[in-house]
């Protein structure tokens, strides 16, 4: 492509401070449609801080987020409306490292239950709809079976169906291997890989270079707070440029 | 054996009057606990600060004060409830505050996490609670609740106090007819075991069918 698409999403200059002590600083992301970023760096980096910035988890206290044609101002600079939100999150998709199913619900249960109170939908739609993204992720057999239940590689693939069934424009995710066995992270690694060829605009704090270097289009590099460094994805994780991100990926690629 | 199946017959209705007065301390009671833990939640602290001072009064004043303050202090501005309506509204009143901690205590059980989730499926925050939070509090809070009601079916015995016939004072009326307090003290004890164990076992039993 000659000309940069317009970005889906273009976050600027966002900051992120708990209890007035700052761990995230200015940091600016466009993301073009269809764009696959992987963001990585050490802990503490405020990788997540940032990801969950973007469907407001965590307000951002300056600093603008423009997604879809709408712009999302900061706490300082004015802070968004109710309205504002949910339209935002209803288009963004999140999934966490943990899983966060509803325990109490069957997995048919977790992925129906947002597009029935969230969206509208009729009970018989939604649970269509539900059957249909549990087994575009391989779990046709696990329906009616509480989270307990199921494997951490099925629970964090429900999760992904349960973001999915509400149509997002944007899925974030955050670690969503760091908690599984290898032989399940492969399960959920293979899902996300569909979810990119598929076309899906994908924001992935990952740990796991080899998805960023063949999956991504492009990989961010943090460190306290701020972009060191970014580029495109095999191209950065082969030969990065910045001494702080060389130390980095020579750590995680020497595990 | 024989004094107690004497007994027996007059100290019933005293019983009944116990479980009426447990039942109408829990009915109007546990609501409002439920909306002061609710409440106790509140963003505003214009809203939880009175909720929780309101809550730790309590819990902090014993029962006799409150149900005296009911029978003896409300009339003083007009208000005059007969006995049992007074122990009722009293015990309610603890009722509301202790259980209103108990459901406190089990919602910030809930994990952070899940509401995070309810919220990024762009869940409004009175269905995150309704659908997210509260059933999965109501879990962890049923045994404690049961406890607390077993322990407000004893203490309903502090309405004799304000002359309730519930059934410590029927078993002290009798006694005090034929002087028989020993075995009608004991007979009211049991009958006070005998109901508090079978819920104990009752609630034990629906619990572990909802664990299988
Ligand atoms: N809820 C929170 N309250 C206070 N400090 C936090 C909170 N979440 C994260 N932090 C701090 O913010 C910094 C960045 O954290 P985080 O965004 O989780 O980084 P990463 O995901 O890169 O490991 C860390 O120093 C962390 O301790
Ligand atoms: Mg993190």
């Amino acid at each position: 492509m000659n000309h940069p698409p317009q970005p889906l999403l273009e976050a600027s200059d966002i900051c992120i401070a708990y209890g007035g002590h700052q761990v995230v600083h200015d940091v600016s992301l466009a993301v073009a449609p269809g764009e696959v970023i992987s963001l990585i760096g050490p802990s503490g980096a405020g990788k997540s801080s940032f990801l969950r910035s973007i469907n407001w988890l965590e307000p951002p206290c300056s600093g603008t987020l423009t997604f879809d044609g709408s712009t999302f101002r900061g706490l300082r600079d004015g802070g968004v409306s109710k309205r504002q939100l949910q339209g935002l999150r209803r288009s963004i998709g999140m999934v966490f490292q943990q899983f966060n199913l509803f325990p109490h619900l069957s997995a048919l249960e977790n992925v129906v239950l947002a597009q029935v109170h969230a969206l509208g939908r009729s009970k018989a739609e939604a649970r269509e709809r539900a059957l249909q993204e549990l087994h575009h992720v391989g779990l046709g057999e696990v329906t009616d079976k509480l989270p307990s239940k199921c494997s951490g590689g099925q629970q964090q693939r429900i999760a992904i169906a349960r973001a999915l069934a509400l149509d997002p424009q944007v899925m974030l995710f955050d670690e969503p291997t760091s908690a599984l066995d290898p032989e399940y992270a492969m399960d959920v690694l293979v899902t996300m890989r569909r979810l990119a060829d598929e076309g899906m605009t994908m924001l992935v704090v990952t740990h796991e270079m080899h998805f960023a270097a063949e999956v991504a289009d492009r990989v961010v590099f943090m460190a306290e707070g701020r972009v060191v460094e970014e580029g495109p994805a095999a191209a950065l994780i082969r030969d990065p440029q910045h001494e702080r991100t060389q130390k980095f990926l020579a750590a995680v690629k020497g595990r | 054996m024989s004094t107690w199946i004497e007994l027996f017959p007059d100290l019933l209705p005293g019983l009944w009057v116990t479980i009426k007065l447990t039942l109408l301390a829990l009915g109007l009671g546990l609501p409002c606990g439920v909306v002061l833990a609710g409440l106790s939640a509140a963003p505003s602290r214009w809203v939880r600060w009175p909720v929780i001072v309101v809550v730790e009064i309590g819990r902090g004043v014993p029962g006799l004060i409150v149900l005296y303050l009911v029978y003896r202090g409300l009339p003083q501005v007009d208000v005059v409830l007969s006995a049992f309506l007074s122990a009722g509204v009293g015990l309610a009143f603890s009722t509301a505050a202790y259980t209103a901690e108990i459901i406190r205590a089990g919602i910030a059980a809930v994990p952070v996490g899940h509401r995070e989730a309810a919220r990024a499926l762009s869940l409004s925050p009175l269905q995150e609670f309704r659908l997210v939070v509260l059933p999965q509090a109501l879990r962890t809070v049923i045994a404690p609740l049961v406890g607390f009601s077993i322990i407000l079916y004893q203490g309903t015995s502090l309405a004799y106090a304000i002359s309730v016939p519930e059934l410590l004072s029927r078993a002290y009326n009798a006694a005090s007819i034929t002087f028989q307090f020993g075995a009608a003290l004991t007979l009211a004890g049991a009958m006070y075991a005998v109901v508090s164990l079978t819920a104990t076992a009752l609630a034990g039993a629906r619990s572990r069918e909802r664990v299988l």
